[in-house]
């Protein structure tokens, strides 16, 4: 019998101390774990050291919230809908610490940290200002066979990973079909990595589809049933990024609604949460544009 | 062709930098840079890999919110992740055409997308550029656009170099291990192009109604103006402006950037009052 490593939600909590490094999938608008997100904040988690490569609403909430002390990240945006709000506000207030880095830079340091080599060298960003403000993490090496200097990036490793799979089994062995983004490069990297999914299915299901499977179980410490459990970022094929939830959620970080806000999170449990943004109905809509989504000029078979 | 909008004529200038060879990837929110690379690969350059989101190889496909990112997983031909992509695409020379856009950009080939102010404690602190820093070196061309051509965003010097091109002559480039290739700035007002370490940009071309003196003005670092007359940029062909507004961008993704203010608020909710039928009008098609 293999290991069952299902805990639900509201465990999240006590899987991640104050005080942890937690690097969080997702990219883009896409597949950030929001429903662990949400329940970090329901427990009332602090100083946390958030790492993304490309944050959205899941930092910014956290941000917001009070429970990162320190941001790392190559990039954080909402996209059309603005600069984030509550990580502008850290920063430019001085809050909230950060460490900026270059996107290839990050990945690299992770890669060393999966493969256990105390850095990587690779091509890096010269010219660039960032890694000069950040002796810890980047330097130079030269090649010991063409005495090329190249970029050397020390190697990372995050306490925890949460990454938002489509589907796990009770192991953790875990699949994507559509955006997985550094999702496994970070489960990879780190010391513990706690798996949401969409579904938790059984083995059988794993293996019929075993060319999915990107994070096998031997990586895994936790698997978390979370249905919609990026919104109000994509899942792709279940549901797209929901923009008017993302619109509200620009207007409140940037306006005088924030506490409400984030208290409405506090105190709802991720099944409030559901039924408060996509009852009525709205859940089938956003299935709907996933089918709606148009490809061009496609030639014949 | 008359009755085009300025951001009509930018992107068919930006699809004409996209040719057969190589990967073109969708950066993060840059709608017009998307759009060309969907017109290039419907048109010119029907043999380009284009990768958006994980998805490697995608057909061409409609923008919009709600629909890009499930749309390019239908045409891909492969779904990878981020590791995979940098070093398959970014790090091993594959890399064809990247357009960025960003707050500051320099006559160098410099891009500032991390803060105006003091790096530690900014005035604003800025996105960040995520692979920008290193990719707009590393692929063939690199091109910046920007909707609105002026000094604070065209600058001598930018406040902090989040990324550059690093080397641009063909030979610099080559001598680095880099490909050969050129910076193409496209703005409403003008193409711009440098392939020289050592000359400024030159004026390679004016939109049309644009003088040189205004560009010139517009713009905060050295530009090289040709002294034997400058040549307009093309227009868009109707075949052009039917694929952008019909098939490509019906929902007018790419303007958002080219409206400013509060008018820009309205146009995006203009945008996703559109979606938002469209899912509504889906589910009561499957209803019974």
């Amino acid at each position: 019998m293999a290991r069952n490593k299902v805990v639900q939600l509201e465990e999240m909590g006590a899987l991640v101390s104050d005080g942890d490094t937690v690097a969080l999938g997702g990219s883009w608008y896409s597949n950030h774990p929001m429903a662990a997100v949400r329940q970090l904040i329901r427990a009332g988690r602090k100083d946390l050291h958030a790492m993304t490569i490309v944050g959205s609403v899941d930092v910014d909430l956290l941000a917001g919230a009070g429970v990162i002390g320190h941001l790392s990240f190559s990039m954080v945006t909402l996209e059309a809908f603005g600069l984030a709000p509550n990580v502008r506000r850290g920063v430019e207030g001085g809050t909230l610490g950060f460490t900026e880095f270059t996107g290839l830079g990050l990945l690299i340091g992770l890669e060393a940290g999966h493969r256990g080599v105390p850095f990587l060298p690779y091509r890096g960003p010269f010219g660039s200002d960032i890694p000069a403000h950040y002796p810890d993490y980047y330097s130079t090496v030269t090649c010991p066979f063409t005495g090329e200097e190249l970029t050397a990036v020390r190697a990372i490793n995050p306490d925890v990973a949460i990454v938002h799979a489509l589907r796990s089994d009770a192991e953790g062995n875990a699949q994507w079909d559509g955006t997985s983004g550094p999702d496994v490069d970070m489960a990879q990297a780190a010391r513990r990595v706690i798996i949401t999914c969409e579904e938790i299915v059984s083995r059988d299901v794993i293996v019929a589809n075993a060319h999915m499977t990107k994070v096998p179980g031997y990586y895994v410490d936790a698997v978390i049933e979370a249905p919609f459990g990026a919104h109000p970022t994509s899942h792709i094929p279940v549901y797209p990024v929901d923009p008017w939830q993302l619109m509200e959620y620009a207007a409140a970080a940037s306006g005088d609604g924030w506490p409400e806000y984030v208290e409405r999170i506090r105190a709802e449990s991720e099944e409030d949460y559901r039924s408060r943004v996509l009852g009525n109905g709205r859940d089938d809509v956003l299935r709907a544009l996933v089918e709606e989504a148009r490809v061009l000029g496609v030639s014949e078979a | 062709m008359s009755d085009y909008e300025i951001h009509e004529l930018m992107v068919c200038r930006v699809a004409a930098e996209v040719d057969d060879e190589g990967v073109v990837v969708m950066g993060s929110f840059t709608p017009l840079a998307y759009a060309s690379y969907m017109l290039a690969k419907l048109t010119h350059a029907r043999d380009v890999y284009i990768a958006g989101f994980d998805a490697v190889g995608m057909q061409p496909i409609q923008l919009s919110f709600t629909g890009a990112e499930a749309a390019a997983y239908k045409g891909a031909v492969c779904r990878w992740g981020m590791l995979e992509e940098i070093n398959s695409i970014h790090l091993s020379n594959n890399g064809s055409v990247e357009a960025v856009s960003s707050a500051q950009f320099d006559g160098s080939g410099a891009i500032n997308l991390s803060v105006i102010g003091d790096f530690d404690q900014p005035k604003v602190r800025l996105p960040g550029g995520a692979g920008a820093a290193e990719v707009i070196k590393m692929y063939r061309k690199m091109i910046a656009y920007f909707a609105d051509h002026n000094t604070r965003t065209l600058v001598d010097k930018v406040g902090f170099v989040t990324g550059t091109r690093w080397k641009v002559g063909d030979e610099s480039r080559e001598a680095a291990g880099l490909m050969p290739g050129p910076i193409i700035v496209v703005t409403n007002l003008a193409v711009l192009v440098k392939d020289d370490d050592d000359r400024p940009f030159r004026i390679e071309s004016l939109h049309p109604g644009v003088d040189a003196q205004t560009v010139v003005e517009a713009t905060g670092f050295e530009l090289e103006v040709p002294a034997d007359g400058i040549p307009t940029t093309p227009e868009p062909t109707a075949e052009q402006l039917r694929l952008l507004r019909e098939e490509i961008d019906p929902f007018g993704t790419v303007k958002l950037d080219f409206v400013g203010g509060k008018d820009r608020l309205a146009y995006l909710q203009g945008i996703l009052d559109a979606e938002w039928e469209r899912g509504v009008a889906a589910v009561r098609a499957k209803t019974p």
